[in-house]
């Protein structure tokens, strides 16, 4: 088992290792636009004259590029220009190019630099988790939570059963954004439902909150983003458990339960739900990077200042350190979530853990 | 004792309910208006802002029949041609995503990691290579080429097999395939989308690109099912070619999944298209798109027409497609 743990995550690892080279050597073939993007506003500089000349735009951008180490060669090997007799030659630039400069700086925990802001992108990433992690953290709870209760009820056939599938079919074909804007528009909107706060985290109206008022005026924000959140993700996670559910129930043990009195509800809690669960174990890897995906949406249609509105800016803004480091860290959550979802296969399963 | 059917009982095989009716006539509509939409009689066109009314009301301003945004641009023309951005973009997206799926999950599928090509054509693909990328010594990589090509025409003109090599068709398949899988979709092409800048074709390799996989994936499932199946043996005993087999008699079984999953990889792909449009990313802002319009909500909370409609029209479409995929099953 330690062994299959280990081959799976190793080869998790080689390919986020192989989208985010991927990604870093694709960025660099149109760097200008970025450069251009990245560096104060031509039209913003106006009152001081000399900034729209256009030869201090040139000296800029270069003084950039050696800045961010961009004027070295990009990959370990490049084509010259054609020599008269229309042959590129091939260059060897050993270990002096960004990719084997970018790798190094990775394996020493350093993320690289962000072209816009200028700052450590290993930093910007951790302020934004500090905020993505709880919103993102409570969703997946409060959806694996909520599904194991809805698939329980739905597994024993009540009355409204066929409209709830109906209602949970329906859910899950929409895109999270409608979702979200819905929830927006509905709850917090002063013509419909002034219930709950629209944009940001905090009141402006306050000078000097309490943190107990803090608290609370976070936790009234964050209603609305994770109840998107969870509402999207609750229906995929109940309708397999379900037909897992009752697949379970069909089987010989499950007669023999009910044959013993025990009511329906007891038979799925005590008897099938430990077997239905395994398939779903395997989606919560699949779950945990999708939530990390979803938080992307969810921060810019809720303007919250967390890691999936710095990846949503960052793809705006083409700062291409601060995107490799987001998919590096959904890579990373794919890694956590794979070893979680075996650990608690182990949990459920004492087969498993017999064979190991 | 039963009168004589209907002529139009044909339909009926395909036992459509009455919600798999409605959805693909739901369907049709769209990309019919899609198709025609430079040639229907809109009062504005989509990009244009008229600054004399801005957020105005369905119904209510000169011939603006369903309002306008926040912008002054008229919802129904963006509702229209947002169509057509949809269904240009997504449907040839899962047909191409359908197509490298589909031959390349048949291919791993069938031939595993056992396929051998002949040394001949190795030599000629590494010669092909190394001549196109000009390493060093060009004449070394068109010296292979020939030798392949020599080696080839030899064991043609003698009927003699060449020796091969296996080519591990099913661990590169699966490989990228799962590599490309490790990290949800969206980040993957808000990265890449990035990279590549904003452009229709652009957003459609990607969208391609992040779509196969599943399909591949499926359609492997079904070919190692199919390779086993009697007839393929029969091929086999009468002496036809591997390539004509895989072609001709395995991968039209093989594709059987495709019908459903076709349906919801469009459905995933509009899904997708309209949260890029949502978060700026991916299309020109020029080009008219329903989640573009859904943004413009952000800036004036009472204009509900600029929710409404857009939204309808996306959760419709989905649903429908929906729909259409559990007919596949139904009927498979």
């Amino acid at each position: 088992m330690a062994g299959f743990i280990f081959w799976r995550l190793a080869r998790t690892f080689l390919a986020i290792w192989a989208l985010a080279s991927g990604v870093f050597l694709l960025s660099r073939h149109d760097l200008d636009t970025a450069l251009r993007l990245s560096l104060p506003d031509a039209a913003s500089q106006a009152g001081s004259g000399a900034a729209l000349l256009p030869e201090n735009q040139q000296a800029a951008q270069q003084a950039l590029r050696r800045r961010f180490g961009l004027d070295l060669p990009v990959f370990y090997v490049s084509r010259g220009p054609a020599s008269p007799a229309g042959v590129r030659p091939w260059h060897w630039h050993g270990g002096r190019n960004q990719y084997h400069q970018w790798l190094r700086g990775l394996a020493h925990g350093d993320w690289g630099t962000s072209f816009r802001t200028g700052q450590g992108v290993a930093g910007s990433l951790r302020h934004a988790l500090a905020f993505t992690l709880p919103l993102t953290g409570t969703a997946a709870v409060l959806a694996v939570l909520s599904a194991l209760a809805l698939a329980q009820r739905l597994a024993t056939a009540p009355w409204w059963q066929r409209p709830m599938r109906a209602v949970l079919v329906a859910v899950h074909g929409l895109p999270l954004f409608v979702v979200a804007l819905v929830l927006l528009l509905v709850f917090a909107n002063p013509d419909v439902l002034d219930w709950l706060p629209t944009y940001g985290l905090g009141s402006p109206n306050e000078l000097n909150p309490s943190t107990s008022q803090q608290l609370a005026d976070g936790f009234l924000h964050l209603i609305l983003p994770v109840s998107a959140l969870v509402i999207t993700a609750v229906p995929e996670l109940t309708l397999q458990l379900t037909a897992a559910l009752q697949q379970e129930l069909g089987t010989a043990y499950a007669t023999t339960a009910r044959a013993k009195g025990l009511s329906a509800a007891a038979v799925v809690r005590h008897h099938a739900l430990r077997n239905a669960l395994l398939p779903t174990l395997a989606q919560i890897a699949e779950f945990l990077p999708a939530l990390v995906a979803g938080a992307v949406v969810v921060e810019v249609v809720f303007a919250l200042p967390g890691m999936g509105r710095l990846l949503a800016e960052a793809s705006a803004a083409r700062d291409y350190p601060v995107l490799i480091g987001g998919v590096l860290l959904t890579g990373a959550v794919r890694l956590l979530a794979l070893l979680l979802a075996d650990l608690c296969y182990l949990w459920a399963d004492p087969r498993i853990r017999w064979q190991s | 004792m039963g009168r004589p059917p209907h002529p139009l009982a044909v339909l009926t095989a395909f036992r459509f309910t009455w919600w798999q009716r409605l959805a693909l006539g739901w369907l049709v509509l769209l990309v019919l208006v899609a198709a025609v939409a430079p040639l229907l009689p809109l009062p504005y066109p989509p990009g244009l802002p008229d600054l004399a009314n801005m957020a105005v009301p369905p119904f209510s301003a000169a011939r603006h029949w369903l309002g306008t945004d926040p912008q002054g641009r008229d919802v129904l023309s963006i509702l229209v041609y947002g169509a057509r951005t949809a269904v240009l973009l997504t449907l040839p997206a899962a047909l191409l995503a359908a197509l490298v799926g589909g031959l390349a999950g048949a291919a791993a599928g069938f031939w595993e990691n056992s396929a051998r090509v002949p040394l001949a054509y190795w030599l000629v693909g590494t010669g092909g290579t190394w001549w196109v990328l000009q390493l060093p010594l060009p004449m070394l990589g068109l010296g292979l080429m020939l030798i392949g090509a020599l080696l080839a025409l030899l064991a043609r003109l003698q009927n003699r097999p060449l020796p091969t090599w296996p080519l591990p068709v099913d661990a590169l398949v699966v490989g990228t395939a799962t590599a490309l899988d490790t990290i949800p979709r969206l980040i993957v092409v808000v990265a890449v989308v990035a990279s590549i800048g904003l452009s229709a074709p652009g957003l459609l390799a990607v969208m391609v690109l992040t779509a196969w996989p599943p399909m591949a994936r499926l359609v492997r499932a079904q070919m190692l099912r199919v390779r086993q199946l009697p007839f393929i043996e029969a091929a086999r005993a009468a002496g036809l070619p591997e390539r004509q087999i895989w072609f001709r008699h395995a991968l039209p079984h093989a594709l059987h999944p495709l019908r459903t999953a076709l349906p919801l990889s469009v459905a995933g792909l509009l899904g997708l298209e309209s949260t890029l449009s949502f978060l700026g990313i991916g299309l020109p802002p020029e080009v008219a798109s329903w989640g573009r319009l859904l943004a413009t909500v952000r800036d004036e909370p009472s204009a509900w027409w600029a929710l409404l409609f857009p939204s309808l029209l996306l959760t419709l479409s989905i649903l429908s497609l929906n729909t259409l995929s559990r007919m596949s099953t139904s009927r498979a």
